[in-house]
């Protein structure tokens, strides 16, 4: 076997093999929550410790998840919302107990990642709101981490 | 007057600001939290150090005073070793806050036991030596990492064997010696700030919840903290009104016998 046909079979096969696979609808939560994690790395660098655990599932377009996650006075926390569906956008907002929007004018969104900033003015339950706002895809992995300082 | 060009640039620029802008979509300033509650997901706990790091900043805190390294009781009883192993992994994060790399060091050990004890060794070998390695290097942050790391892998492999009721005994475990302390030092040092810290009662009916759905945990001990869970919900559960020094007290009393039981043997 010459050069050029070894190269040609080996191109061939890893090309074979590529669309043999499945495809990106095949995603995880686990894909999700390494979106999320990615939205968090910056942030690790700026003293905050990022959570192990985590929450995701999947969501249709336009459908919304409520979290309730307990917050410290004095504590500062972000939560870092990601999906691996690209094309996707999603959301994530932070209520106190009483159903007020508490969080920082920073939190932000961007595409297929979101991000929610809050320093909590009292201890207690708070409501975390993900949401898939759009989505090429009929469900949509999603997960959320959160990290404090 | 402003010439065209300079307004064409000034509101180019003011369509940028409205499309940047327009990235982060417009939140509702309320939502109806009684329908929110319907669907709530699953609580993730908080871990000791997020609680032991809010009172730092409202003063310091020796918490060298609360290190402890002696070996507790051993137990065959898996739900005991759960709730046991959570006060340890509390206590690997009260020595990282002590800066005490000996301590740190023999909790590591002390844990990677207790998980072999439990069944779950094999996952947490790396955690224990990445806890050594990191302590006797002083860098604390990376403790705190590898403790909530171990106590991750701890649990997933308890829900991977399906014995997630186990691996709620661990949260809880933790939960309540971090808890102990906390009250400790409000106890000594009271101000509202730091008993407010105490104000967690849907962290309280969550491990109530829990706690109910385990009747096959028939042991003395489980029911003792099902019934002291009972009485610390009400002192926590008080609304926008301040939490009291009494209850912080009591509180303080019921978690420390709650602790004793849980490190000794009957």
């Amino acid at each position: 076997m010459n050069g050029f046909t070894k190269i040609s079979l080996q191109i061939s096969l890893c090309l074979l093999v590529c669309f043999a696979l499945p495809r990106g609808a095949a995603g995880t939560v686990d894909d999700a929550q390494s979106f999320a994690l990615q939205a968090a790395e910056p942030y690790i660098k700026e003293g905050f410790q990022v959570r192990e655990d985590y929450w995701g599932g999947d969501l249709g377009s336009g459908e919304k998840k409520a979290v309730r996650q307990q917050l410290f006075k004095g504590n500062e926390y972000w939560f870092w919302m990601g999906t691996e569906v690209e094309r996707a956008k999603i959301s994530v907002h932070i209520y106190d107990s009483e159903g007020k929007l508490a969080e920082q004018p920073d939190s932000w969104e961007k595409g297929h990642f979101a991000a929610a900033h809050v320093i909590p003015k009292g201890t207690g339950s708070y409501f975390i709101i993900v949401a898939v706002e759009e989505s090429p895809e009929e469900r949509t992995h999603w997960a959320l981490v959160y990290g404090f300082r | 007057m402003i010439p065209f060009s300079k307004s064409l640039k000034l509101s180019a620029i003011a369509l940028l600001g409205v499309t940047l802008c327009a990235d982060a979509a417009q939140a509702p300033q309320r939502i109806d939290v009684k329908q929110m509650s319907k669907k709530v997901e699953n609580v993730v706990v908080p871990l000791p150090n997020e609680i032991f790091g809010a009172l730092n900043k409202l003063g310091s805190v020796n918490w060298r005073e609360f290190v402890r390294t002696e070996k507790s009781s051993n137990f065959t009883e898996r739900p005991r070793i759960a709730l046991l192993l959570g006060t340890v992994i509390a206590d690997g994060f009260i020595a990282v806050q002590a800066e005490d790399a000996p301590a740190v060091k023999e909790i590591g050990q002390r844990v990677l036991n207790l998980s072999k004890g439990i069944g779950v060794g094999n996952s947490i070998t790396p955690h224990a030596k990445a806890i050594t390695e990191a302590a006797d290097k002083r860098k604390w942050e990376n403790v705190r990492q590898e403790l909530d790391r171990t106590q991750s892998s701890v649990q997933a492999a308890m829900n991977e064997v399906h014995d997630e009721k186990l691996s709620q005994l661990v949260s809880l475990g933790g939960w309540l010696r971090g808890t102990q302390v906390l009250t400790s030092v409000v106890t000594k040092h009271f101000s509202a700030d730091g008993a407010e810290l105490l104000h967690q009662p849907d962290l309280l009916v969550h491990f109530q919840t829990q706690l109910q759905a385990m009747p096959e945990f028939n042991l003395p001990l489980i029911r003792d903290i099902q019934q002291a869970l009972g009485e610390v919900r009400p002192l926590v559960d008080v609304g926008s009104a301040h939490i009291s020094a009494e209850s912080v007290r009591k509180i303080n009393e019921i978690t420390t016998r709650l602790d004793s039981g849980i490190v000794t043997r009957d």
